[in-house]
């Protein structure tokens, strides 16, 4: 059994008297431990498919099947339990919590996914994962004060906290200059694969292709490349 | 971990202007409430100050207590039937003191009675505000028609009717320098007030009040300032709720995403609102008590704690409005949406 599949997705969206439909019957699965790239034309609907598999929003038709259930049957609350503890997301721009310091926005990541760990528990992991992101040095910063390098380097220490079992990421790199993008997306991989993440992530960046085990293209709603 | 405070704690300017508008608009209310009941005392505290009771006039007066005159031998009845019952005359007159120098004060004389003063022949009892007059007890005072002179026996606290100090007289007294024989009103407190007597008619305390015409008036002007004041200052803190709320609605969506629970964002908004309301709204009931100490006599201000307290609760409620109904928008936003408005 995949970890992850998806079968005859589809999705329509009403643009005001035009039904329009984005996905037109995608099928796709996630092999375990391994990063997936998803390349396409820019409109071809990769980013719904993204957020469709991640719930955070719903299928108009078809299963959207994590560890064997059926994401697009459950209800608000289940979903909201999945993604608090199962997924993790990392999105083109860092959208830290404002008004919290790095090390705080880890470990409210950490108490939504109800994490059991005790207090000096959690602030050790916290440690870990901001040596490994390279931002142990800036703990107490608040996010108007990092780069944008820096921002997004703690964003995947959010995404990454809690242990999720799928890591999901929308062009994590499109707001870096090239040579922090490779920075990040070699960070992305090293620990996704460390920890055994699943990982599906979005990119318009041929280099980015690289650090990839698996790509997947789509052209007009549909996957029409597998490799 | 306690989202509410963090975000206090790093944004503490936008929360301290918000504080401080609650502050400023509340304490107007509350110093504003203070003068109309300030006013409302000094126009007439000896009608308010009586314990709860009718008041008796002649149908034939039409609501003028001045134009009243009941009968002897009904008002003998009515104190021999009824418990406490009082007979009283109110009527605006003066007094000359030894320099000369005349007073305007209300003549009030009873029949023995624990709710008015009793009062022997040619003695005079006033309210506390004579005494900046330069009056003291002891010091004669005399009326152009009265054949004898007043002794001032003493003061009491806070007793007025039409902006004038009440000047307690003995009821024969009374009798000389208005020519009369009736009494004006009968007063008989609530336990045993009947409800019907022939050829009289009943007011309750506010409804006698209310036959005074400048209380009405200055009354309904007050009161409408200080509920003008609560409706526009209550919508201006819902507004300022709900727009602080809208405003993070990316930001909300985001929590969303990671999977915060909705209640978990609801509590965060109603923490800040109360904690904001009631430390400012504590700060300007402190402040307004103080002022309702240091008022310097003349100056006609009296805020009770219960309306002070009644006040904040219903600026309470109106702030809880606000912040509800920006929740209930924040129920609506799909995560998504915060994610697609880019850079918060
Ligand atoms: N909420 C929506 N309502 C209506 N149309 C939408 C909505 N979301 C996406 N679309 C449409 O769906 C199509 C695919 O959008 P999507 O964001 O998935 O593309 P994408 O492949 O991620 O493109 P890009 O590479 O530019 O990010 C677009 O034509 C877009 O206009
Ligand atoms: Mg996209």
């Amino acid at each position: 059994m995949s970890l992850f599949t998806l079968n005859e997705v589809k999705k329509t969206f009403n643009n005001g008297q035009i039904k329009e439909e984005i996905l037109k019957g995608v099928n796709l699965f996630l092999r375990e431990g391994e990063v997936t790239a998803l390349v396409g034309s820019s409109g071809s609907g990769k980013s719904t498919l993204l957020t469709i598999a991640a719930g955070l929003q719903s299928a108009s038709d078809g299963e959207v099947l994590f560890e064997g259930k059926n994401l697009s049957q459950m209800d608000e609350e289940s979903i909201r339990k999945i993604r608090a503890t199962d997924f993790g997301f990392i999105f083109q721009f860092a959208h830290l919590v404002p008004f919290l310091t790095v090390e705080e926005q880890l470990l409210l990541m950490l108490d939504v996914s109800e994490s059991k760990l005790k207090k000096h528990e959690q602030m050790s992991v916290v440690e870990r994962i901001l040596q490994l992101v390279g931002m142990e040095h800036r703990k107490n910063a608040y996010p108007s004060s990092l780069s944008g390098g820096e921002k997004q380097r703690v964003a995947i220490a959010r995404a990454i906290i809690h242990k999720p079992k799928v890591l999901f990421a929308d062009e994590p790199t499109a707001s870096l200059d090239s040579k922090r993008s490779k920075d990040v997306m070699a960070l992305i991989r090293e620990i996704t694969k460390n920890l055994k993440i699943t990982t599906l992530f979005v990119t318009h960046d041929e280099e980015m292709l690289s650090y990839a085990d698996h790509i997947i293209k789509m052209s007009d709603g549909l996957i029409v490349q597998h490799s | 971990m306690n989202l509410a405070f963090k975000e206090i704690k790093k944004n503490k300017v936008r929360f301290l202007i918000l504080g401080s508008i609650i502050f400023l608009v509340s304490l107007l209310t509350f110093i504003i409430s203070g003068l109309a009941n300030g006013l409302s005392q000094d126009n007439a505290s000896l009608i308010k100050d009586l314990p709860e009771g009718q008041l008796y006039m002649n149908e034939d007066a039409e609501e003028a207590y001045t134009l009243s005159k009941i009968n002897s031998s009904l008002q003998e009845e009515l104190l021999t039937d009824y418990k406490d019952a009082t007979a009283l005359s109110i009527q605006m007159g003066i007094l000359n003191d030894h320099k000369g120098k005349q007073q305007s004060v209300v003549f009030v004389t009873s029949t023995e009675s624990k709710n008015f003063k009793d009062v022997k022949d040619g003695e005079i009892i006033l309210d506390q505000s004579m005494k900046e007059k330069g009056i003291e007890i002891g010091d004669t005072l005399t009326n152009p028609q009265f054949s004898g002179e007043f002794t001032v026996k003493g003061f009491v606290d806070q007793t007025k009717f039409s902006h004038a100090a009440v000047a307690f007289i003995n009821i024969e007294n009374y009798k000389e320098i208005y020519r009369v024989n009736e009494m004006q009103l009968v007063f008989v407190p609530k336990d045993n007030s009947p409800q019907e007597i022939s050829g009289l008619r009943s007011f309750s305390k506010q409804e006698f009040l209310k036959t005074i015409p400048s209380y009405n008036a200055e009354q309904m002007t007050l009161n409408m300032i200080v509920w003008f004041l609560v409706v526009t200052s209550g919508m201006l803190f819902a507004i300022f709720f709900y727009m602080m709320n809208v405003q993070k609605i990316g930001l909300f969506g985001i929590l969303k995403a990671i999977g915060l629970k909705t209640s978990r964002l609801f509590t965060m908004m109603w923490t800040q609102m109360i904690f904001i309301t009631t430390t400012s709204l504590a700060l300007s009931i402190a402040i307004s008590q103080g002022f309702n100490l240091i008022t310097p006599e003349g100056m006609p201000f009296n805020l009770s704690i219960e309306t002070t307290l009644s006040l904040s609760v219903v600026f309470l409620v109106i702030a809880f409005i606000g912040t509800t109904i920006a929740s209930l928008q924040i129920r609506k936003v799909e995560p998504l949406q915060a994610i697609q408005q880019g850079e918060i």
